[in-house]
């Protein structure tokens, strides 16, 4: 009896426990089965070649994956935008939007594991050149470029198919909109006159107004740095040590390699160790030092923007048109608060965006590429569905104000917060609202664009792959800190950074990127 | 005395209710266990799209070299092993403690309530839990700190300080996985005996004698499966834990880094399938190994208290 007793209690034992590990399991190998899925053969990337006009005889289901969250009022919109696609093109589209929060995460599984869709949303800075090399992405040839999408064909300039090139194939259209990706700093101008501090244009300025806003403004935090989620260099870094020294990081969110603008050999170095950042270093670690920003900088996860908008930080770094919009949404929910927006390096030179910004692509396995391919270039190019797509229903979401403005609807809320970016263009309408001064400065910049020679090389990582990796680790661990100001010996942090890095690969790294610089340049010579 | 020999299939039938309610089980492992570990191939594979996992090509020990190539490698395989360790014993002892507090404790109100207590964490998640200790000790406004300054003392600059981190894990992990142990150890005390209970008693044990003398010896069985259950896992770490305690903190890295956050952050931006399973399949034989072992060394000590 006691014997039969002890043995139930060890299976139960055994099986609650096997029932933690199970569940465990569970989620653990979520990853591989979808991975599982992806064995069927992928090669069927079926271009046609038949000559004459589209044939649109038989009626298509579009699907098409976008990045951010499902707006409101998606069903209306999308709903009005398949009636006009039946009658004009003969299909319909279904769209799956991956949430900001995760997107990062969704987005490659959904090519791992080939799921059945035909448009995807895809940029530079959204696993562009890494989907097109693993062999995500369609190949769009000239023929069925020209043949399916005429009006894109004829608006976009060649410059943009050729910024899109990835190995000398097409894989994306890219959106038509010049764009400056330079980085501004979107300030308290209230505060700014409160403290009677001089104007903001340099990074001296700037630190003084973010060291007199900790210093005086006890219950505010003066710079609102970005939540860790594993980047590398953050919008700050951009301004302050690319923008400033006339640098561009070939990939910023995995190496720290860099060249100078203006260097036609296209000399490759390591960021890390120029005097630069040793400077930017001693520049960051006065502002920790001064509470500039929260000593629990790298654990935080709040969203910085809201942080502002509730009065908590003072200050933070990003795009010209995200503060441009922050600012107009500001003077619309509280305009007793006063924001600036400024330029800390006003007389350096300023990028243009490439066009691979934003774009869309077609996925390698999708059935039906000429029609995805005619609804790409609706979307780019035709005023009615461009209008609808990108601003919703006139009167609901925005409404009209000439031909090139709007203004906010009554339900504008509803439609807004995804990647419709990726068909920008020249139809594009601006917002009536948005505010003058970042528009000024916007126009200022454009006139002052550089164009260099590398500004569309991109960097295959295939043949470092293993030191790419581990690379990012040590810039997570060693740099990142360190830049925060979290470190008080500057000399050996840096020592350190410098000393892993070279552990983890990047001399050979750097060797492979120069070689691939030179062979760019060498060909773009002839 | 000869046996009879029966075959194959009258066995199946003369069993056919257990095997019936087995079958769930094996379908389970099948699907999820047996069939991924196929998957096993990627790990020596350049993996591409249009390859998929079979037709991929072969690129040998490749992909091991981001992980051993790091310099990190045995740094985060000594903390894997070393948090899982403290996990057991510290999780193990505690729950047994609380099993035995509960089970000497009258009252039966009381018994369910604190049970349903301690087992709540089990259900928080490690997300809420990440939160919760930032909430609890983030330099500026966290609790402690916000105590310690109440009180005219220094605060601590915990999420910059790596050396705090390991006494911080061992400790939560240990608040959250209480109820769940305590419960199993609660069950295992209950049904020992009653009877010898009486008869020490009767003898004038008292409640300590019969504590080590009864209960205690009584749950070794229990607690050998579950040590050893756990021990297969000592290569994996829980990585919902460390991540969401943790997070890109890389101050925080040299004490808290574990095999899975480690792959994970070297691999999240460029995806290469073939490197994680790498590291994965480094994960399992290790753990393979290390449960053969504790299985022989409990089979050598006492045969009938080994797994298999």
């Amino acid at each position: 009896m006691m014997n039969k007793k002890k043995k139930l209690t060890v299976t139960l034992a055994t099986m609650m426990t096997l029932g933690t590990i199970l569940s465990a399991c569970g989620g653990g190998n979520n990853a591989a089965n979808t991975g599982a899925e992806a064995t069927n053969g992928t090669n069927a990337a079926n271009t046609a070649t038949d000559s004459g006009a589209p044939d649109t005889s038989k009626e298509v289901k579009l699907k098409m994956i976008l990045v951010g969250g499902q707006p409101g009022d998606y069903d209306k919109v999308f709903g009005e935008l398949n009636t006009k696609l039946k009658e004009k093109i003969n299909a319909t589209v279904e769209t799956e939007f991956l949430d900001w929060s995760d997107w990062t995460q969704k987005y490659p599984l959904k090519f791992a594991a080939n799921e059945d869709f035909d448009l995807v949303y895809t940029a530079n800075w959204a696993f562009y050149n890494d989907q097109a090399l693993k062999g995500g992405f369609m190949e769009l040839t000239e023929d069925m470029l020209s043949k399916y999408m005429p009006q894109t064909w004829a608006a976009m300039p060649k410059v943009n198919w050729e910024q899109a090139k990835v190995d000398g194939k097409i894989f994306m259209v890219p959106n038509n909109n010049v764009e400056v990706t330079d980085k501004v700093v979107l300030y308290r101008e209230d505060l700014r006159k409160k403290y009677n501090l001089p104007e903001i244009n340099s990074p001296e300025t700037y630190a003084n107004y973010l060291k007199t806003v900790a210093k005086d403004e006890q219950a505010v935090t003066a710079f609102g740095a970005k939540p860790a989620d594993g980047w590398k260099f953050h919008e700050l870094d951009q301004i302050l040590l690319e923008q400033n020294n006339n640098f561009n990081l070939v990939d910023a969110n995995l190496l720290p390699l860099a060249y100078k603008l203006d260097d036609a050999t296209g000399q490759i170095f390591n960021i890390y160790d120029t005097p630069e950042f040793t400077s930017l270093l001693e520049y960051y670690k006065d502002l920790a030092d001064n509470g500039a920003w929260s000593k629990n900088v790298v654990s935080n996860k709040n969203d910085v923007w809201q942080d502002i908008k509730a009065g908590k930080v003072s200050s933070y770094a990003h795009n010209l048109g995200t503060v441009g919009a922050n600012l107009s949404e500001m003077r619309r929910d509280k305009p007793d608060v006063e924001l600036g927006i400024a330029d800390l390096t006003p007389d350096k030179k300023k990028i243009a965006a490439i066009a691979t910004q934003n774009g869309m692509s077609i996925h390698a396995t999708s059935k039906n590429p000429e029609r995805a391919l005619m609804l790409i270039d609706l979307l780019q190019n035709d005023k009615e569905i461009h209008d609808l797509t990108m601003y919703g229903i006139a009167g609901t979401h925005y409404n009209p104000e000439g031909d090139d403005k709007f203004s906010a609807g009554p339900a504008a809320g509803n439609y807004t917060g995804f990647s419709n970016w990726g068909w920008n263009s020249p139809l594009n309408r601006q917002d009536a609202a948005y505010p003058k001064e970042a528009d000024d400065m916007f126009n200022a910049w454009q006139a002052n664009v550089y164009h260099f020679p590398l500004e569309t090389f991109v960097f295959d990582t295939a043949k470092v792959k293993n030191e790419v990796a581990n690379i990012g680790n040590v810039m997570l661990r060693y740099a990142i800190p360190l830049e925060y100001g979290l470190i008080d010996d500057l000399a050996k942090g840096q020592a350190d950074l410098i000393k892993q890095l070279k552990s983890a690969g990047i001399d050979k790294v750097q060797a492979e990127m120069q070689a691939q610089v030179d062979a760019f340049l060498a060909a773009q010579a002839k | 005395m000869k046996q009879k020999q029966y075959g194959f299939w009258h066995k199946v039938k003369k069993n056919r209710t257990l095997l019936l309610m087995l079958t769930p089980a094996v379908l389970f492992f099948l699907v999820f266990a047996y069939v991924p570990m196929a998957g096993i191939v990627l790990a020596f594979k350049q993996y591409n799209y249009s390859g998929g996992i079979l037709h991929s090509p072969w690129n040998g020990l490749d992909n091991f070299r981001f992980f051993f190539g790091s310099g990190d490698a045995w740094r985060v395989t000594r903390n894997t092993a070393l948090y899982n360790i403290a996990f057991i014993i510290v999780n193990n002892v505690l729950q047994i403690f609380a099993g035995i507090l509960l089970f000497e404790v009258a009252g039966k109100w009381f018994r369910k309530i604190t049970q349903t207590i301690l087992f709540l964490p089990y259900f928080i998640s490690w997300v809420v839990v990440g939160a919760i200790a930032y909430n609890l000790f983030n330099f500026d406004v966290g609790t402690l700190n916000v105590l310690l300054k109440g009180l005219g003392m220094q605060p601590i600059d915990i999420y910059n300080t790596a050396s705090y981190w390991p006494f911080i894990l061992v400790l939560v992990s240990a608040w959250k996985a209480l109820g769940y142990g305590t419960i199993m150890y609660l069950a295992a005390i209950t049904s020992i005996d009653t009877e010898m209970y009486e008869a020490a008693e009767i003898d004038g044990a008292n409640i300590f004698q019969r504590i080590m003398k009864i209960t205690v010896p009584n749950l070794i069985p229990t607690v050998i499966i579950l040590v050893l259950l756990a021990i297969g896992n000592i290569f994996r770490g829980d990585f919902g834990m460390f991540y969401n305690m943790v997070g890109n903190n890389g101050l925080l890295f040299s004490n808290t880094d574990v095999i899975d956050t480690f792959v994970f952050r070297s691999l999240t931006t460029s995806n290469e399938i073939g490197m994680s399973a790498a590291a994965g399949f480094y994960q399992s034989l290790l753990g393979f190994a290390t449960i053969m072992l504790a299985n022989y060394a409990v089979r050598k000590y006492d045969k009938d208290r080994a797994l298999f």
